[in-house]
Formats: structure tokens, sequence, C-alpha cells
């Protein structure tokens, strides 16, 4: 009787887990570069026979890519294929990130909302426009003359399913992701620069809904499993009455 | 053999039942799981279910991932612990290690042709199983005859939800069926041990 009750108990929790993890991915449905997670449920099994129900072994994040939109920011950027935009914080310190809303700080500094910086790029003060070639080649206009300022580099990770997310579209290294490896966009098979086009959250608001319903269902069915061992519980002890 | 055995023994039946509904509807988001179907029979000693894992595919659902892999068809993964056992499996969501391994989600590395699979940086996975680097096939899974590889892809479960909550609603009702034969026989004893005892 244990076991119904827990193989039920254990889908609940299981269930429960799954929730957590997609209300996670449908309050960044809106962020711009966020990547999804999704539960990895897997059977558990008695050392004997038989199973024992489910375990959540954990979320992994999901790195498909996100839908590609245009947009009006004079500095976006998306990245079309693997790879990640090499960003630093106001102490120095490495992030990794997918969202490319960056905008010109007062130093000529590409910023992102986080007020984090892009590396390999800094834009004179007196360029009149910029544009982001495919390889990642920073063009700008001067009065009179159009230079190459720069070049965007993107960074890639053996295992990005590894790295540390510090929530939002942010990522930090870990020595389990490996070296990172610092590429070039535009090449044949590689990652594309998008000038103009910001990537979507790859969570579509509908998906999480849908997921929401399908897990709430599941939910229910296990608490169904658990009443009626409970049950049967019961009336086993109500036998001896007679 | 006496009736209260025979009962005793159909509440048991339907206990192992109930516990086979509830250990599916855990594993209702369980990717590559198989249903285990409750098998019943008679026996001298009265009613037995079995357990008997069926190969039950889940439905396809796409992820965009390329290392989320599945099986169209029969077959599974060979995949390697830590101590070297191996073991199959039908869950397809692989991860690459810093080192270019494939790791499922207990850790375990998929194998290839030899030992872990190849699977470089950059490189398909085709339906056959093959695994393509710069035009030139790297290394293959052991794949059946009429099974077909599908990346970007995950097998869901292969339970129906409704049909193990039937499950669960009738061993309940066994139970308690079964449960009412030995209070019946149970009874009709304690009245025979009245009637017989001297006032």
């Amino acid at each position: 009787m244990d076991r119904a009750l827990f193989a039920a108990a254990s889908g609940m929790a299981a269930q429960q887990r799954s929730l957590e993890t997609i209300a996670d991915n449908l309050a960044n449905a809106g962020v711009v570069g966020f990547k999804g997670s999704a539960q990895t449920f897997a059977e558990l099994v008695a050392p004997g026979e038989g199973g024992l129900g489910t375990v959540a072994l954990g979320p992994r994040v999901v790195f498909a890519q996100g839908k590609l939109a245009r947009s009006a920011g004079p500095f976006d950027l998306a990245i079309d294929g693997p790879g990640f935009f090499a960003v630093l914080d106001a102490q120095g310190r490495r992030r990794y990130t997918r969202d490319g809303s960056f905008s010109r700080a007062a130093d000529g500094t590409l910023r992102n909302a986080q007020d984090l910086r892009l590396e390999g790029v800094r834009i004179p003060s007196d360029a009149l426009a910029v544009t982001v070639g495919a390889g990642g080649s920073v063009r700008a206009t001067f009065p009179g003359a159009t230079r190459t300022i720069g070049r965007i580099r993107l960074s890639e990770f053996a295992a990005p399913e590894r790295l540390r997310s510090l929530g939002g579209a942010l990522f930090e290294a870990t020595p389990e992701a490996g070296k990172r490896r610092e590429i070039v966009a535009g090449a044949n098979e590689g990652p594309q620069l998008r000038f103009g086009m910001l990537e979507e959250s790859n969570v579509t608001v509908v998906d999480a809904m849908m997921q929401i319903l399908a897990a709430q269902r599941a939910y229910e069915a296990n608490a169904k499993g658990v009443q009626a061992a409970d049950e049967m519980l019961r009336i086993a002890n109500n036998l001896q009455r007679g | 053999m006496d009736g209260i055995a025979w009962a005793a023994s159909a509440m048991v039946a339907s206990r192992t039942r109930l516990e086979i509904a509830t250990e599916n509807l855990a594993n209702v988001s369980t990717d590559g799981y198989a249903r285990v179907a409750a098998r019943g029979f008679l026996t001298a000693l009265g009613a037995a279910v079995a357990r008997d894992r069926t190969r039950a595919h889940g439905a396809l659902r796409e992820t965009g991932r390329d290392l989320d892999f599945a099986i169209v068809g029969d077959g599974a993964f060979r995949v390697r612990d830590a101590a070297g056992r191996i073991a199959t499996t039908r869950a397809g969501a692989f991860v690459r290690t810093a080192g270019g391994e494939l790791r499922d989600a207990f850790g375990r590395t998929l194998l290839g042709r030899q030992g872990a699979l190849r699977f470089p940086p950059g490189a398909r996975i085709d339906a056959g199983g093959r695994v393509w680097a710069n035009g030139r096939v790297a290394d293959a899974l052991a794949m059946s005859q009429d099974a077909r590889l599908q990346s970007g892809f995950l097998e869901g479960a292969g339970v129906d939800a409704i049909a193990e909550m039937v499950d669960v609603l009738s061993a309940e009702r066994s139970f308690e069926s079964a449960e009412k034969v030995v209070s019946a026989i149970d009874g009709t004893r304690q009245r025979s041990a009245e009637a017989g005892r001297v006032k």
C-alpha cells in the first residue's frame, strides 16, 4: 500500500517542481534573450523489482534559438545560432548573455539594460551612425568617412547547459561548461550577428500556458492516486470490525 | 482452499494493480517512459497480478534543441554510467560535457560505434543515427533497421493518464468488493461460532 501512496505522492511532487519551472519561464517570457528551462523526470526504480514513482532531476536550460524580431534600438543585436555576447560588469567580471539590446553610454561603450558593457567596442564621440555586419565588424560613419572601429566577438562553450544562470538572460562561466572559445560570427554554418534585431525569449506564453494546464491535470490525477491508496488503507483497517 | 484466503488474494491483487497504475501516473511526464501493464492471472493460491513492462511509445514533442533525440520505432540509446555499466534508455535529452561527450540526465555517456559517441560541435545527426561533421560520418548510433531518429524532438511518456485513472478507480472498487466478501465470510463464521456456543 505504501508503494502506491509513495508513487502517487512522488508524482504530485514532480508536477509541483514542473509548475515552478514553468512559472519561472512564464515570468521571463518577455525578457530579450531569455532561455527557458525544462524539468527532467526519471523513473524511480527499486533495486529489487518494481518502480517507486518518479523523481525530478532538476531543471536544465534549453538553449533553443528564440525568434528574431526587428527592433527600433540603434544598437540592437541578435545572435542567429549558438554563442553569447561577452559583457563586463562594473567590477570587470565577465558575464555571458544573448540579450543584445545595447545602448550607447556617455563613454562610448555599448551597455545593456543591466549596465553591463559589451566587450570589444567603443564608439568615438564624433561617430554619426554605427552599423554591425553579420561577422561582427563594427563600422562607424564619420563626417566624410566610414571606418571599421572594432569587432564584436562571440563566446562559445562546449557545454552551455553547465553555465550558471544569474537570472534573466545572464550567465556565468563554470569549469564544467568548458573553456570559453572566442568565435567570429559570419562564418559558414556558424552563428550570424543580426543588426537591428533582437532575439525574443524562447518561451512562448501559449506554450507555457499549455504546459501549466498539463502539469495541473497530472497533479490532480496523482492526487486521486493518493486518495485511492488512502481509501484502500481505510477499508483494510475497517476489516476487523466486521 | 478457504474463501477468506481467495478473497484476500483478490485484495492483494487489487492493491498491486493500484501500485502499478499510480506508478504509471507518476511518470506521466517522464520522457521515454514505457508504461507497466498489470497482467492478472490465477494461481493455486488465488488471484495474482504481474508487472509487465510494455513497449508503449510516447508522443513526440518538438523542443528545437539539437541534442534532443527521439527514436521513432523500437530501439533504445545505449548509455554507460561512471562505473562502466551499460544500460539502455529512450529518454533522449542529452547535454554535451566540456570534454565533448554527450550525457543523459543521469550523467551517463551516450555510446556510439565504439565507446562514447563522437559528436563534434556543429555536427548533425540524421534519421539513421549517423553523426555528420564536415561532410563526413564521424560516428553512428546503433539503430535497428526500421527505427528512425528525430533530432530536435523528445519522446514523452507512453502513458495515457485517463486509462490509468480508470485503473486507479477500478482497482479501488475491486479492493472494496473483495473486502466485502472477506467481511461476509467472516460474518458467517462468526454466526456459526455463536450458534455453536453452549448458552
